[in-house]
């Protein structure tokens, strides 16, 4: 019988001839990359020093980058995050981390657009970081990602850790969105069709016309956003483009893998992905609902945002730009676009994105995840934010008393323009 | 930390999350919460009195979805240090499960735990063998138990510790 394109991943990390749902493996040998990062991990020094840990099973293979922070963070008790990107660089060398592996502060961005960007999340392969759940953006590329958390010590002295083999669900959708319409639309409103319990520690796997279209931002934004289904992790086969993608960015060789037309799913979903209108979720939380954005258009905002690992890469960027060339952000609005990474900065200002989104009237700032979780300009009290953020819990971007709608960037640029939810179609 | 369990059941709900119901970020964050006083915080927002209540050894039956949200760990220790010795849970999410055995609190999928076991009942199990039983009624059942690799990862009492066994007996390869 066929196999999901999980399963295969795991089987070939594991270095055994196929796995099952449900079934346990150990996986190490075979995992190019960890990162440490820099925000969720500053204790892995003091950690190794109290339980007498003395080495790394291979510093070759570990990755140190400054992760989720802002360049202007502090992280706990250390007083920023430089000093805490700092802390950990100095103990990495220490260990034996080559230098080439350690990434500055402010040459980076945003740790899960850049396991992508620097070609460590491997097609076929299993990426690890030591921090965030949110490491399962690389699905995109057709990588198994997974954060570590407390398991992140012990895999950097040993060299493996476990997995139980999840089930995959399959959402085959067919048809084309219409313009305007991104991945983060097709997410949501995969969430408004099976809730967010639709999918409890099975994967997401995207497949159909739609998906080989998509662009890999937006797959990845897709699968950064998959644990809100309760999903272990969401993921794209990957194709040509993902495989052109990482040749230009790594040497390292990589073996993408891809479902077989008759691997088991423990459920399929048929999608007209033409049908799909820009989604919307209202606050206070995701449970709340996934609307149609004809059920709220017009609803005023004071702030808009584009960023974080659910947005903020290039196409997000060009979107953002082709809806705001020429127009003015609306002047009750403050719109912050924070560049996922510096690479992705680096090519939207080549491309003029960045002189066309500052001419309009936005705020840009440095590389990261900012207003995400409220590491640059927060939200005060009562305002009301439009972003392709990850998030909406009351309090995430800032005063918990102010409202946090969820769209795609196009939603977002568009609703900027107007002060109020606006469906970006009329301005493309 | 052994494999068999024995205890009173504390039964909580569905979707529980990791930074509210189980621990609240909040207060955490804001270093309101010892580190070492993480236990009196348990599920305080679902029953502020739990943590005077529970007894050393209890076990929790959670519903669907158990320990949602972020891969804060915290919130597994938490738990470990209310006094619980074990959670069997309807479904939860990856990152509970696993943090869970990383820190040394098992943690066992059940489909059915909530019609085997209410509030105040016995229970006990065997984490080798597969097997719970509720001694108040008398209803048992029986679930596939974690390969041998994860039990002695839950043996240990978690992975610093299993860690420190495997260099202790030169098996670290
Ligand atoms: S952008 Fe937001 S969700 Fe993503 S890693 Fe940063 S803080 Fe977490």
């Amino acid at each position: 019988m066929g196999k999901t394109i999980v399963e295969k991943i795991l089987a070939k990390a594991a270095e055994k001839p196929e796995v099952s749902p449900g079934e346990y493996v150990k996986v190490g040998k075979t995992v190019r990359f960890v990162l440490m990062g820099t925000d969720s991990t500053p204790k892995v020094g003091p950690a190794f020093q109290r339980l007498g840990w003395d080495k790394l099973w291979d510093p070759t293979k570990v990755m140190v980058a400054p992760d989720h922070c802002g360049a202007y963070t502090r992280v706990g008790s250390i007083t920023t995050n430089r000093e805490a990107h700092r802390l950990n660089s100095e103990w990495a060398r220490s260990m034996g981390v080559p230098e080439e592996n350690i990434m500055e502060l402010g040459r980076v961005g945003n740790c899960h657009h850049l396991a992508v960007e620097k070609g460590w999340a491997l097609p076929g392969s299993v990426y690890l970081s030591g921090p965030d759940g949110h490491t399962i953006t690389v699905g995109g590329v057709g990588c198994f990602g997974s954060c570590l958390s407390a398991s992140a010590n012990f895999f950097m002295r040993f060299g493996w850790t476990w997995f139980r083999v999840p089930e995959s669900i399959k959402f085959n959708i067919t048809g084309k969105l219409k313009d305007g319409i991104m991945g983060r639309d097709v997410y949501e409103y995969i969430l408004g069709l099976i809730g967010p319990t639709g999918a409890i520690y099975q994967v997401m796997e995207f497949t159909g016309p739609v998906m080989e279209d998509m662009s890999i931002d937006g797959r990845l934004s897709m699968c950064c956003l998959a644990m809100f289904t309760g999903a272990k992790l969401g993921i794209v086969n990957p194709d040509q483009k993902v495989i052109d993608w990482f040749k230009a960015r790594t040497n390292v060789p990589f073996e993408p893998l891809v479902s077989d037309p008759d691997a088991k799913y423990a459920k399929v979903y048929e999608i007209d992905g033409s049908k799909i209108e820009p989604q919307v979720v209202v606050p206070p939380h995701r449970q709340t609902g996934v609307k149609n954005i004809k059920d709220v258009e017009g609803t005023p905002v004071t702030n808009a945002f584009i960023g974080s690992c659910a947005s903020g890469r290039d196409e997000d960027l060009m979107m953002a730009a082709r809806i705001l060339k020429g127009r003015k952000v609306h002047s009750k609005v403050m719109f912050n676009v924070t560049p996922g990474s510096s690479d992705s900065m680096a090519r939207s200002d080549k491309a003029g994105y960045i002189s066309t989104l500052l001419d309009a009237g936005c705020l840009i700032c440095a590389p990261g995840c900012g207003m995400c979780p409220g590491f640059y300009t927060p939200l005060a009290k009562n305002e009301v934010c439009i972003t392709s953020s990850t998030t909406n819990i009351p309090g995430r971007m800032g005063d918990p008393s102010a409202q946090v709608y969820l769209g795609s960037p196009a939603t977002v640029a568009a609703s900027a323009i107007e002060g109020k939810i606006t469906d970006p179609r009329k301005y493309l | 930390m052994a494999l068999k369990f024995k205890g009173k059941v504390w039964v909580f709900g569905d979707n529980l999350d990791v930074d509210y119901e189980i621990l609240s970020f909040r207060e955490l964050d804001a270093g309101i919460i010892a580190p070492d006083k993480m236990g009196e915080w348990a599920m305080r927002v679902v029953d502020p009195d739990f943590a005077k209540k529970v007894k050393k050894g209890d076990i929790m039956v959670v519903g669907t979805n158990m320990g949602c949200g972020h891969d804060h760990y915290l919130s597994n220790v938490a738990i470990k240090q209310s006094g619980i010795d074990c959670v069997i849970a309807e479904s939860f999410d990856r990152n509970f499960f696993r943090n869970s055995i990383a820190v040394g609190l098992p943690i066992i999928e059940y489909p059915g735990i909530n019609k085997l076991a209410k509030q105040g009942d016995e229970l006990s199990l065997d984490l080798k063998v597969g097997t719970i039983k509720n001694l108040t009624t008398g209803k048992s059942g029986k679930f596939k138990p974690f390969p041998d690799f994860l039990l002695e990862i839950v043996d240990a009492g978690g992975l610093e510790k299993f860690g420190n066994k495997l260099i202790a007996e030169g098996r670290e390869q």
